[in-house]
């Protein structure tokens, strides 16, 4: 009867589902700020970089709705396969302060993986630019652009086991993190361990460059759109980016500045996390030049920055 | 089995279950979570004549056990509701009633007539309480114009019709009666409480909208207390209860203080499977009672 195409949700995820899970421990990153790692394989198998899970205490009514918390990384059981994810976050409010209380055994209820998560990766060179807890997402986007693993591998997932054909080599990935102050710093070590092109900032100087991410952001992009020699072409380049809304629109401003293609990862106020609410909205452009409020979760929660009306 | 189907005039539903509209999305979203066909219901997101934006966000905020929401009737529009949503909808093997706002009563009347003509849908929903669009909660704050819109409804459109009534008046009675008198065959108990939530230090309100709706285990008790005094007062006019309804618990106390029917509303963003749980475990609770339909336990209420 209708020959009106749907809109895609690119977010809407047929395997997401409903669990109650175990927590396998919990482990402090930086300053007010822990790794919660989950015991699911399922999930570990389903979710891709870039995807989100919301997670609520199982049967209460205060807090009541979940948050949502970006795939911090899949990890590995002691025979080499997915036995669970992690997730990251900062403690700020309500539920973040009950979360901090959660010990190792007890469960916790979760809905997931939901969004888009990240584009597959098709550059040559990737920068990364990540402020304060908005780096969450990152060690598995880092992991996949590597070839250190392979997400998505659930069967009878709609996107098939994600395979990145050309991994990239580490000095070929660049990561400006920032954040308040040192004490706040999570993951550097694995980042280090990794062996990319790591640029730490700190609004106070006590680690890296003193200032904005933005910085050292815009050398990198400036470096690497700089006109090729005669006869060479200039490579492809990628910025991903999540943090504060502030700096993302500043990112999202250099990315068009020097013509790199930049994906955003949007955190607005979610109350479901899979599209039923209608309240993670953002302004995304339309083909008429108007916008148009569309839902983050499952549009999203990654867009390319120029479809963005920031 | 106990028999979980009822009728609520000319609506009649295979099990009292029902989806809220605004919590549902328009059903899509919720394909992941729940198995449509063991509904009784499902009422989609509220349709408007025309497109519309919705509220600037913030558009929800949770409270004490409750959720504020502002989204303001975020949709596309009635044509392309139609063309985008209804034959995914009325494919799902449950059934359908959509929920209509207009922005004065000739509107409604409009939408309700084009949809009284489509193949599929079992009913309408009139959304006469929404609380975030200016001019919305005023014809269910009124007897008068509340009869007015059913009547004319009625007349355009051969749906059975529900009317989703505003918890935010002064007798909630008054209202459910001239519902009654202007032939909705059942009434919606109910929208959300008018709210808000403010950010102190900032001396701003947290909702873009300022002021919005509130829903969620928060407000069960006024509900409920709502439907025990419709169902008393109003005879003949079956209910649909919603607000806060979390858990079986908490249907079976809506159908004792007297609603045919319930609809699971936040409890969706939340619990994103209950729904589909439900059903099953009333048929269990039933059994477990005794109750050969429920309907025998429908406004069993023992009151001094």
């Amino acid at each position: 009867m209708s020959t009106l195409t749907l809109p895609p949700l690119p977010g809407l995820v047929p395997c997401a589902r409903q669990l109650v899970v175990p927590i396998v421990e919990q482990t402090r990153l930086a300053r007010d700020t822990y790794r919660l790692r989950l015991a699911s394989p399922e999930l570990a198998n389903a979710v891709v970089p870039g995807q989100f899970f919301m997670v609520r205490p199982p049967g209460q009514t205060d807090p009541l709705l979940g948050r949502p918390f970006a795939l911090y990384d899949v990890w590995l059981d002691a025979s080499g396969e997915p036995g669970g994810i992690d997730l990251v976050y900062l403690v700020v409010g309500k539920m973040t302060g009950v979360m901090r209380t959660w010990q190792a055994g007890e469960s916790v209820e979760i809905w997931g993986p939901l969004g888009n998560g990240f584009p597959l990766l098709t550059c040559d060179k990737l920068l990364i630019v990540a402020g304060g807890i908005g780096n969450t997402p990152f060690p598995a986007v880092l992991r996949e652009a590597l070839g250190l693993h392979r997400y998505g591998t659930e069967a009878g997932l709609d996107h098939g086991p994600r395979h990145v054909a050309r991994p990239l080599a580490p000095a070929d990935i660049t990561l400006c993190y920032g954040v308040r102050s040192a004490e706040f710093l999570a993951g550097v070590d694995h980042f280090e361990s990794l062996g990319i092109d790591l640029k730490l900032a700190t609004d106070d100087g006590s680690r890296g460059h003193k200032g904005f991410v933005t910085q050292p952001a815009e050398e990198w992009l400036k470096t690497h759109t700089a006109t090729p020699a005669a006869g060479r072409t200039g490579p492809k380049l990628a910025v991903y980016c999540c943090g504060p809304e502030p700096m993302m629109h500043a990112v999202a401003r250099l990315a068009a500045k020097y013509q790199a293609p930049c994906w955003l990862s949007l955190e607005s106020p979610m109350a479901c996390g899979f599209g039923a609410c209608f309240s993670c909205v953002t302004k995304v452009k339309q083909p008429d030049g108007d916008w148009d409020y569309r839902r983050t979760c499952v549009e999203g929660p990654i867009f390319p920055a120029e479809v963005l009306d920031l | 089995m106990p028999n979980l189907a009822v009728e609520l005039n000319r609506l009649h539903l295979a099990n009292p279950i029902l989806v809220a509209s605004g919590t549902f999305g328009y059903a899509r979203e919720m394909a992941a979570f729940v198995p449509f066909s063991k509904l009784g219901g499902i009422v989609p997101k509220t349709i408007t004549a025309e497109p519309r934006r919705g509220n600037p966000p913030p558009r929800t905020v949770e409270t004490a056990s409750g959720l504020l929401n502002s989204i303001g009737l975020d949709n596309d529009g009635l044509e392309t509701f139609l063309a985008k949503h209804l034959e995914y909808l009325v494919g799902l093997g449950t059934k359908v009633i959509a929920n209509i706002a207009g922005h004065d009563r000739e509107e409604f009347l409009q939408m309700s007539g084009r949809l009284g003509g489509i193949e599929g849908l079992s009913g309408i929903e009139l959304n006469i309480s929404c609380p975030n669009v200016s001019g919305g909660v005023d014809f269910g704050v009124d007897p008068a114009r509340t009869e007015a819109i059913v009547r004319g409804v009625r007349e355009v459109c051969g749906l059975p019709i529900v009317a989703k009534l505003t918890p935010n008046v002064t007798d909630i009675v008054a209202i459910a009666q001239a519902a009654q008198s202007g032939g909705a065959d059942a009434v919606t108990l109910t929208n959300t409480f008018q709210g808000m939530a403010i950010d102190w230090k900032h001396r701003k309100p947290i909702l873009g909208n300022v002021i919005g709706g509130l829903s969620g285990p928060a407000i069960k008790p006024i509900v409920l207390r709502m439907v025990y005094q419709v169902a008393r007062r109003v005879p003949g006019l079956p209910i649909i209860a919603v607000g806060g309804i979390g858990s079986l618990n908490d249907v079976m106390e809506f159908l004792v203080a007297g609603a045919s029917a319930v609809q699971i509303g936040t409890a969706n963003f939340y619990n994103p499977t209950l729904a589909g749980k439900l059903v099953d475990e009333l048929d269990a609770a039933l059994a477990s009672e005794g109750l050969a339909s429920v309907r025998e336990i429908v406004g069993t209420l023992k009151t001094p």
